[in-house]
């Protein structure tokens, strides 16, 4: 209908705009900023957001309109690229964007790899947002509640958070099963007897401390971890075999581990802004393996 | 001869080497007497439980280990008491009269650090020893595969995981030891060491690096694939200074067992 065209002023007035504006604002519809988002995932999270926290804007301008987001759990040179492609402009990441736990490029700040990521931001228009401290805060935790999705297991053990009564099996048929359903190239790793029985497992995606395994091989037979430190919860697994508790350990690495977990959070952002569109990239295993 | 008695000459010919005993270190003694009387001692990358097993066996009842015995970098027990596998651990130490000490600080502080010779001498690669670089090594010219293969095989390693391009050239390599994996740079082509943080380092650097059109690379080991050899430097150390009492190195060995 002819009245929903702009007058000839109104036509200038918006191509004026437009041209003062970043490209990226123009394909946005639901006029909502990154900022604005952010605030969306605080007030609907359900935890306090920490006065310390590692959670926030690592790169861009907040104030942005968003043309859509890609949830990730590491937004590598090449998730950006995509991204970017894609017309998102907001990039929600649970691990650094700066090789850094704090985001700080340290001594790395005059490498070209560095400055050809931070490149991609700002020609780009892209904003980052880092969120893992407090999307892994929710209970019971989600990134664990997606990983046993991801590998079918849904008869969660009462009262035990994290732990899955899962159909009998041996500890090296429970890796060629985590095989069979998660991404995994050459990062699977696994600390105990390949026959030892397993009817319980605890999921510790992510950091898997040494407390997790000791507080949770209690009642586990397996502990299914992401990245465990090889002087805490790798040795204490192994030294359950001489004290007859015999306990198996299976490490998927950090980034498969989370895969299923943001996918989780992207439905979950996509929950709080419906008008955008809101995607999860995947991250492929890094490593490959020799051995196997 | 007293497990204090061997750690006061160690103290010695460190302090001749113009290295002070640090006043924080977690060099301290883990378990058993520092009293007890030393009839043989075992060097080893982890005081396992299996390890402390097979010293005892070998009769070697003071035990020097590099990395802890009870599971975390400073060995604290308290969260641990109640645990029936620290118990038996400590059972069995108790039972056997074994002493642990464990020596990770001021063994990376001797020149040149034994925990990256050990694996460097293990991998042939002593000679290729940048004259200038500290830890960087420039091999002959092979690929990250041909390499990763060449570690495996050379290290008898079961979990060795690698990140990056395996057609990539390669022929400069930084070696580390432990949870110390050297920071890629653009001098560096491969990055070596035992376990590294997966978030915050190197294997980002690497997927950004190949979006960069740079190849690199990262071998890990895993932490005692990586650091049981150097250890063996450490046996090679300590046994002039204690010339009275049989020194054995006793690899704590691969941890991880692989599945296909």
């Amino acid at each position: 209908m002819a009245a929903s065209y702009p007058s000839r002023r109104e036509f200038i007035a918006a191509t004026a705009a437009s041209l003062l504006r970043p490209r990226s604002v123009r394909a946005q519809k639901g006029n909502v900023t990154a900022q604005q988002v952010a605030d969306r995932i605080r007030s609907n999270l359900g935890v306090d957001w920490r006065p310390q926290t590692v959670d926030g804007f690592k790169a861009g301008d907040p104030t942005i309109a968003v043309t859509g987001i890609a949830v990730t759990v590491l937004a590598t040179t090449d998730v950006l690229r995509t991204a970017a492609a894609a017309g998102q402009n907001l990039v929600i990441t649970q691990e650094p964007l700066y090789y850094a736990t704090n985001d700080d490029p340290g001594n790395r700040a005059k490498d070209p790899v560095y400055l050809a990521k931070k490149a991609v931001i700002d020609q780009q228009h892209l904003a980052v947002f880092r969120f893992t401290e407090h999307w892994n805060a929710r209970q019971p935790n989600e990134s664990a509640k997606a990983l046993a999705a991801a590998l079918k297991w849904t008869s969660a053990v009462q009262d035990t958070p994290q732990t899955y009564r899962i159909p009998d099996t041996t500890l090296e048929n429970l890796a060629a099963h985590v095989r069979r359903h998660l991404p995994i190239r050459g990062g699977l790793r696994m600390v105990g007897q390949p026959d030892l029985r397993v009817r319980t497992v605890y999921l510790a995606p992510g950091t898997t401390s040494l407390a997790m395994a000791v507080t949770n091989l209690q009642r586990a037979d397996a502990v299914l971890a992401g990245e465990p430190r090889e002087w805490e919860a790798v040795p204490y697994t192994l030294d359950t075999w001489p004290s007859n508790r015999g306990k198996g350990l299976i490490a998927i690495g950090r980034m498969v581990s989370e895969g299923p977990g943001m996918s989780a959070c992207a439905a979950w952002i996509r929950s709080l802004v419906p008008d955008v569109r809101v995607e999860s990239v995947a991250v492929a295993d890094p490593y490959w393996s020799v051995n196997a | 001869m007293t497990a204090q008695e061997i750690v006061g000459r160690i103290q010695k010919k460190l302090q001749e080497l113009g290295i002070a005993w640090r006043t924080q270190t977690v060099d301290t003694f883990k378990a058993g007497s520092p009293q007890t009387d030393v009839k043989g001692i075992a060097t080893t990358g982890m005081a396992t439980f299996d390890l402390l097993r097979r010293a005892s066996a070998a009769g070697k009842n003071f035990v020097i280990t590099h990395e802890p015995t009870f599971y975390n970098h400073q060995d604290q027990t308290a969260d641990l008491e109640t645990d029936p596998t620290y118990q038996a651990k400590q059972r069995f130490i108790k039972d056997n009269n074994l002493i642990v000490f464990r020596f990770h600080d001021h063994a990376h502080a001797l020149q040149p650090d034994p925990l990256v010779a050990g694996s460097a001498r293990m991998l042939g690669w002593t000679q290729y020893a940048s004259p200038t670089e500290p830890r960087v090594y420039v091999v002959p010219a092979t690929t990250l595969r041909e390499l990763a293969v060449d570690v495996a095989a050379k290290l008898h390693g079961k979990a060795i995981r690698v990140a990056g391009d395996p057609d990539m050239k390669v022929t400069r390599v930084a070696l580390g030891p432990g949870y110390g994996v050297p920071t890629l740079t653009s001098s560096v082509d491969v990055a070596v060491g035992g376990e590294a943080a997966e978030s915050g380092g190197n294997v980002e650097y690497i997927l950004d690096a190949a979006a960069d059109g740079q190849k690199k690379g990262v071998i890990l080991l895993g932490h005692m694939m990586s650091e049981d050899w150097g250890m063996k430097e450490v046996a090679d150390w300590l046994r002039p200074l204690v010339p009275e009492i049989p020194v054995e190195w006793l690899p704590a060995g691969e941890p991880f067992i692989t599945s296909r």
